[in-house]
This record gives structure tokens, sequence and C-alpha cells, in this order.
């Protein structure tokens, strides 16, 4: 009876694995054609737009950068000189100095000419005071840049703070050391000034991968492939992950995240839900959640809108310590919102986000780890009990490996059939060892970070933001 | 031989799920082998593509400056450039050196004016490129109209008029952008006139494109606003009213100030906004009799309009605001009575022991 017991287990263990892989399956083929469709889609409304019209308009929007800044002494100079090379008209760059206990905000002061000013703060979102206060720079070349220097509450409060002090309609919240291009905010603002059937309330920007690339003067002037695996890894990632998913995503209006690296939000609207989150080390996807829930709880139309052009470039992490310790981040930050928000999952009131994206994220993100985790303990005790047959077994994991490398290579076409960014010879031997090389590389580390996720969430409550050390990018 | 067999004997004695299992891997490894080859095609021949670009536009290019100035007093049109037009006709049949021929011509007109200008039109026009442009406006597909007329726009193909017009409504939002940029750009004012005719919404992003272009434009003759400040269509009403701004159009005030009072909102806070700007002291006093009634929005652009149009006799009603719990409004209130009565923003000061409300005070009397 008894091992009868363990054999109906072991059976119903099997069929639920082998549905949850066809339900994976299926939901990234769904998400590849929808993707094709929105690309296309795309890059035809867009391949002839004139954004220079816009960017010299001062009947053009506001827009207030707002990048918080802890401990950047290294880059930060540069770093603020690329954000005040946007060719947008109206805007200005408020850099939330987060109680810094390096020389940051003395390397502002000397460099960009600073003094303290009079600035009276609308404080509808509470934060940690300032410290030493507001400088803005006495040179006019500079007159675009807001310093706020504050004690230190994080991220999140950091970026509260920002949107405390904007004056302006739109805010674009991103990480002091990402490279903006120069059209970026003009390509972001787009959907929120064109969709006239609904409200737009947030855009995010496609992240792309930094590492050796070269940059001159704050710009990007020539992109590389790195050499190192993991860095190679991340790309490939953010690839299928931006190109395929996201852009899925947006075209069924079911977004959930907006990438804190760069994201374009309505001020009024973050605001009024009552701006980033400090409780959470996944504050980006949470305020998208968050906002996305009081509109629908309004009955308003709304939408959140995708821009795949490759307008921001960051660093990624090159050792497998700062990319797991993202990683688990990453982890903790959905589970809890996720949690957060459980109300919303399932509900038809929620309509898509409700009923499409939460339950989508619930099962294929949130659960994905845990049920592979689950199916690698299976699998050992299979074989501890020579219940397994191996050429079964080696037929599943080839055909879950050639699908993985096959969806990494239908993201590599995508992305030259759209942005080829990687133009240079030899590079595309590369990506395509990479896509087989991915699952070895870089998927261990990024299934462990996760569970270290969880087990850090429900038993390391304390834990909150992991070490991210710059080398800054290469410079010509 | 025996292995073959040995596979198939596998697979007709195995479960039904693993023979699929083994049938879908080996699709999935043709498909993968299959994407693999067509990868490497595809960035071969992206190289190959922007290769052969770059080497036509230098051909086109040295070929434009031999047109240009190769012409001789005699004839209309010289030996030499007629065999430069022979080759562009030969050239523009084959889509991608059309493409390629046009991206060069426009690249050319954008930096230089005068007669050379003219002769790039000209030239356009001798290559009977303007025909495929003029048959793009009646392609069924949206992207190919809409790439149509913006080719003739750039070439100010005016001729072309009635045929774009035609696409005033069109359900695809891009081609009816490119009309509209159309019409301005090659009609300017005159070319406005497309707004008496709009059904559908003039999106933000489109407005700022045809201010853009309008603003460029000098010793024009400003149109009269008025119809398109009754229009129908929300969106025209907005733009008029950006056009009022933009163009001091005093005149209009009494149509903007019906406004004030617009079923939609968006047009009501435009408006404070426009009159505020044209100094329509009418409109404060209209607004100050029903504040209390309007949105908060609508308040805040109220009290944005009484920092430009106060008056002596406005301290008392504004002294009720000062502790308004809108915190622009209270920014404001204090601002005016401080240039108002200076005593009394001093006295206000002085009574109050609201932290908040002192901060902003403290502000304001330094600022």
């Amino acid at each position: 009876m008894g091992d009868y017991a363990i054999y109906i287990t072991l059976e119903i263990f099997q069929y639920l694995f082998i549905l949850y892989s066809v339900a994976a399956i299926a939901s990234y083929l769904v998400l590849s054609v929808v993707s094709a469709i929105e690309t296309i889609e795309y890059k035809r409304k867009n391949s002839y737009v004139n954004y220079k019209e816009i960017m010299s308009s001062n009947n053009s929007p506001t827009i207030s950068i707002i990048a918080p800044a802890y401990n950047e002494s290294l880059n930060i100079v540069e770093n603020v000189r690329s954000l005040l090379s946007n060719h947008y008209v109206n805007y200005d760059v408020i850099i939330v100095n987060d109680g810094s206990k390096d020389d940051s905000l003395e390397k502002l002061i000397e460099v960009y000419h600073l003094v303290e000013v009079d600035y009276l703060i609308n404080e509808q979102i509470p934060t940690k005071p300032l410290r030493k206060g507001i400088y803005k720079s006495t040179n006019p070349a500079f007159e675009k840049l807001i310093i706020v220097d504050k004690e230190n509450g994080g991220k999140a409060d950091a970026l509260n703070m920002g949107l405390n002090i904007s004056n302006s309609e739109y805010v674009a919240c991103i990480d002091v050391d990402c490279l903006l291009l120069e059209d970026s905010l003009q390509k972001m603002v787009k959907p929120f000034l064109e969709v006239t059937d609904r409200k737009v309330i947030a855009a995010g920007g496609v992240i792309r991968i930094s590492n050796s690339c070269i940059v001159k003067e704050g710009k990007l002037h020539d992109v590389n492939f790195p050499k190192k695996l993991l860095e190679q890894g991340q790309i490939l990632e953010y690839i299928r992950a931006f190109l395929l998913g996201r852009m899925a995503w947006s075209r069924l209006n079911g977004l959930l995240v907006i990438s804190g690296a760069f994201g374009l939000f309505d001020k009024k609207i973050a605001i009024k839900v009552g701006g980033y989150d400090k409780d959470t080390v996944g504050e980006d996807m949470e305020l998208v959640v968050r906002m996305r829930g009081y509109m629908e709880e309004q009955k308003r139309t709304y939408k959140v809108a995708y821009i795949p052009d490759p307008l921001c470039w960051t660093e990624a992490p090159d050792s497998y310590k700062i990319f797991i310790s993202q990683r688990n981040r990453w982890t903790r930050g959905t589970i809890e919102t996720l949690k957060k928000h459980r109300k919303i999952g399932f509900n038809p009131k929620y309509n898509v986000l409700g009923l499409i994206s939460y339950p989508y994220w619930f099962f294929f993100e949130r659960l994905a780890p845990i049920v592979e985790f689950v199916g690698i303990i299976y699998f050992a005790v299979l074989i501890a009990t020579n219940k397994i047959r191996w050429d079964y077994a080696f037929g599943f994991i080839i055909l879950a490996y050639l699908f993985t490398v096959i969806f990494s290579l239908i993201a590599i076409i995508t992305e030259e059939l759209t942005y080829h960014q990687y133009k240079k010879k030899g590079t595309g031997i590369h990506l395509i060892t990479i896509a087989f090389l991915e699952p070895f590389v870089n998927h261990p580390f990024v299934l462990y970070a996760a569970i270290r996720g969880n087990i850090d969430y429900y038993f390391n409550k304390k834990k909150k933001w992991g070490e991210m050390t710059r080398k800054g990018m290469k410079k010509a | 031989m025996n292995s073959y067999q040995y596979l198939i004997d596998y697979l007709n004695n195995s479960p039904l799920i693993i023979e699929l299992v083994w049938s879908i891997s080996s699709v999935f490894f043709i498909i993968l082998i299959t994407l693999i080859i067509y990868l490497k095609y595809l960035r071969g021949s992206l190289r190959k593509k922007e290769r052969l670009t770059a080497a036509y536009e230098k051909e086109y290019e040295s070929n434009l400056i031999n047109y240009l100035y190769s012409g001789n007093e005699v004839d209309e049109i010289s030996l030499e450039q007629q065999a430069i037009i022979d080759q562009f006709n030969e050239d523009s049949k084959d889509p991608f050196k059309r493409k390629i021929l046009i991206s060069v011509l426009v690249k050319l007109k954008n930096e230089i004016s005068g007669d050379i200008a003219d002769s790039v039109q000209k030239l356009y026009f001798q290559t009977e490129l303007v025909h495929y442009a003029l048959s793009r406006l009646s392609h069924k597909k949206w992207y190919v109209i809409a790439k149509g007329i913006r080719e003739l726009k750039k070439f100010h193909v005016k001729e072309a008029y009635k045929e774009v017009l035609i696409h005033i409504n069109h359900p695809r939002r891009e081609v009816r952008k490119e009309m509209q940029l159309y019409m301005v750009d090659l009609f300017y004012f005159e070319g406005l006139d497309f707004l008496n005719l709009l059904e559908t919404q003039l999106s933000e992003w489109d407005q700022i494109q045809l201010l853009g272009i309008l603003q460029k434009l000098e010793n024009q003759d400003i149109p009269n606003i008025k119809s398109w400040l009754n229009s129908s269509n929300d969106s025209v009403i907005i733009f008029a009213l950006k056009l009022a701004k933009t163009y001091n159009q005093f005149e209009a005030k009494d149509e903007i100030t019906i406004l004030l009072n617009h079923s939609t909102k968006k047009i009501r806070l435009e408006t404070i906004d426009v009159l505020s700007y044209l100094n329509v002291l009418e409109a404060k006093e209209i607004l100050k009799a029903d504040i209390e009634n309007r949105s908060h929005e609508e308040q805040i652009a109220f009290f944005k309009m009484m920092e430009n149009l106060y008056e002596s006799k406005d301290e008392s009603f504004l002294v009720k605001y000062v502790h308004n719990e809108i915190f622009e409004i209270k920014v404001s209130a204090l601002k005016i009575i401080k240039a108002l009565n200076k005593d009394k923003f001093n006295n206000l000061i002085a009574e109050s022991s609201d932290s908040q409300f002192l901060r902003i005070a403290n502000f304001v009397e330094k600022n």
C-alpha cells in the first residue's frame, strides 16, 4: 500500500510538471507571436517620425529626470553630464543624494558650481528630511540641474523626494549610472501625447547592457559585445525579456513592470497613489501595479506604454556574487508586490490586470523557480530510488534545452531585424554560442538566487538591497 | 540500417508521450539548424545592405552634384543632365535604389536653399519619382499612404492637395498626422482649414508639431480662429486656444471666455490659462464668482491667473484662501497678499502657528 501511495504521488507530480511545462511553453509561444505583431506595428508607426520637431518645441510638456544616488562618487560627475546632454527642451535633472557617505556632493558642488538655494517643497509624499539642502548651479550651462541632499532613506524614499521637488508634468525615474540616449525623452513622452482615447499613466523603455561599450563625453560611442560569459548571458536575457516578453505585454496592455533603470510616469497619478513604496525592494514593479490598480478602481481607461528602442544603457553585474544578489532582490520584490496586491489577482474587477497579467506573473515568474527546484528534488528522488528511466529523462531534457535555445535564437533574430545593435563581424557567432551556453552559465545562478530570495523573504526579513559595485563604463 | 531499425523499434515500443517528445525534439532540432543558418544569412545580408546603401548614396550624391553644376545657359536641360535623369529614372524602378535616391534628395534639400533647392525639386519631377509617391496615396496599406504623403510634403508637391485631403479622417492616426503636416507645411495657416472637417481627435503630439511648423513662419496672416473655438471637436477647440495664446488673439476673448463653462474640464483649464495670458480681467471676475464649484485643477489654474491679474479689491477674497488645503493655492494667495499689502502678510504670519503655513510664508517672504 505504501509503495502504491508513493507511486501515485510520483505519477501526480510527473503529470503536474508536464502540465506546467506545456503551459509555460505555450505562453512563451503566444507571447512571441504577439510580440512579433507589436514589433512590426511599432516599427511601421515610428520609422518616419520626426522627433526633432518635438524636442525643439516650447509647447512640449515638462519632464523631470529623477536620479537617486548613494555613494556614487566614482562616476557621479560623468553620469550627471550624460543626463544633462539630452536634446529635449523642457526638462530638468533632479539628483537626489540619498545620504551618501562618500564625497559625491562635494564633487558635484565643485564641478557644477553649485550653491545652496531656497526651495519650496510640496511635501505630498512623506520622506526623510533634507540633510544639507537643495543646490543649483550658478553657471547657466547647468541651469537644468537640481541637486537634493537628504538623509538616507533608500531608493524609494529618494525617488519620492524627487517627486515632491519636481514641478513637471512627467517624471523620468532612472538609475543615476544609466546612460540615456539624446532622444530618449521625446521617444518616451510620445505615447503620453499621442494617445487620445485613454490615459497613458507610465511608459517603460528597453534597458541595454553597456558592459564593454565605449562612452565618450557622456554619450554612447561604440557598442561592443562583452567577453565574459556572464555578461553575454545577461545581454541575451535582456533581449529576450525586453524584445519578446514586454513587447507582447505592451500589446495586451498588461505590463506589470517598468524597469527602475528607466521609466516615465504621469506625476499626478504617481503622487495620487502615494509614490514609491519604501517597504519593498521591488519598488519599480510595485508602483506600476498600484497605479494600474488605482486606474481600474477609478474605472478609467488607461495604458502602460512600452518603447522598444534602445534608449537606456546600464552596467550589468560582472561577477556572480553581485549577479546573485541582484536576482535575489528581484525575486523578493516580485513576491512582495504580488503579496501586497493579492486582491487584484484572479479578480475580474481588474480586467486584464487581474485575469491575465497577475496570474501569469504569479504562475510563471513567482512560482517558476519553486517548480523548477521541486522538479530537481523530484528528479533526485527518482535517481535515488532507482525509478528513473534515463532514456525518457534524456528525451525531456533534450526537448526543454532545444526549446530554450530556439527561443533565444528567435529573440536574437528579432534584435537583428529591428535594432541590430551588435553589428561587428564575429558577434553573430558569439550570440549563437551564448544561446547554447546561457542555460548553463546563467540559469543555474538565476535559480539559486531566486531560491535564496524566497528563503530570505520568509526567514530573513531584515535583508534589503544587495550591494552593486560600479566599475564605470569604458571611456574613449 | 540496424541503428535506424533499433530507433524505430524503440519509438514503437515507447509510450505515446515519449514518442511525442522525441518527435517534437527532432522538429525542434531542424528548426534550430534552420534558425542558425537564417541568422548567419541575416547578419550577412544586413551588412551587405549597409555596404550597398553606402555605395549607392555616394554614387547618387556625386551624380546629383554633377547634375546641379552641369547646366548651361542654352538648354533647359543639358545633355549631361539628361543622362543623369535617365540614370535616376532607370534606378528608381528598383524600390531599394529608389528609397536611397529619395533619401539622398531629401538630405540635400534639407541642407541647401535658393536656386539649388529648386533644382533638386525640379529633378524630383523630372525623374518621375513624384508618380511613385502619388500612386502610394491610393494604396490599401496605411503605412504606404503615410510614407507617400510624407514624401510629397518634403518635395512640396502642392498639386496633390485633393488626394491628400481625402485622408483627413483616415482610421489610422499616423496617416491623419501626415495629412495634417502636409497641409500646414505647404499651405501654412490656410492649410488649417482641415480643422473644419476633422472628425477625429487631434492629439497633443500632433498639435505640438503643427504649432512648431507655424511658429517658424514669418509675416503670415493669422486666420480667424473663432469658428474653431465653437467646434464640436474638443481637440480642435484646445488647438484653437493654443493658437490664441501663441498669436495673442485678444479679439477672440469673448468666444474664449464662453469656454470657461465648457463641459470638458481640459478645455476649461486651457481656457483659464489662455485668458490669464491675455490678461482678460472679466474672466477673473467670472471665475471668482463660482470658484468653489470648480475642480481642484481649475482652482489652482485660477489662482495662477490671479498672480497675473490681481487688484487691491481682491485682498479679502484672497485672505480666505491662505489656509486652503491645496498647497499651490496657499502659495499663490500668500504671494499676492504679500504684493498687495505687506502688513497684512506679516499679520498672517504672526497669527499662525501652523508649521506648513509658516514654511510657505517664510519662503514667500524671502523670494
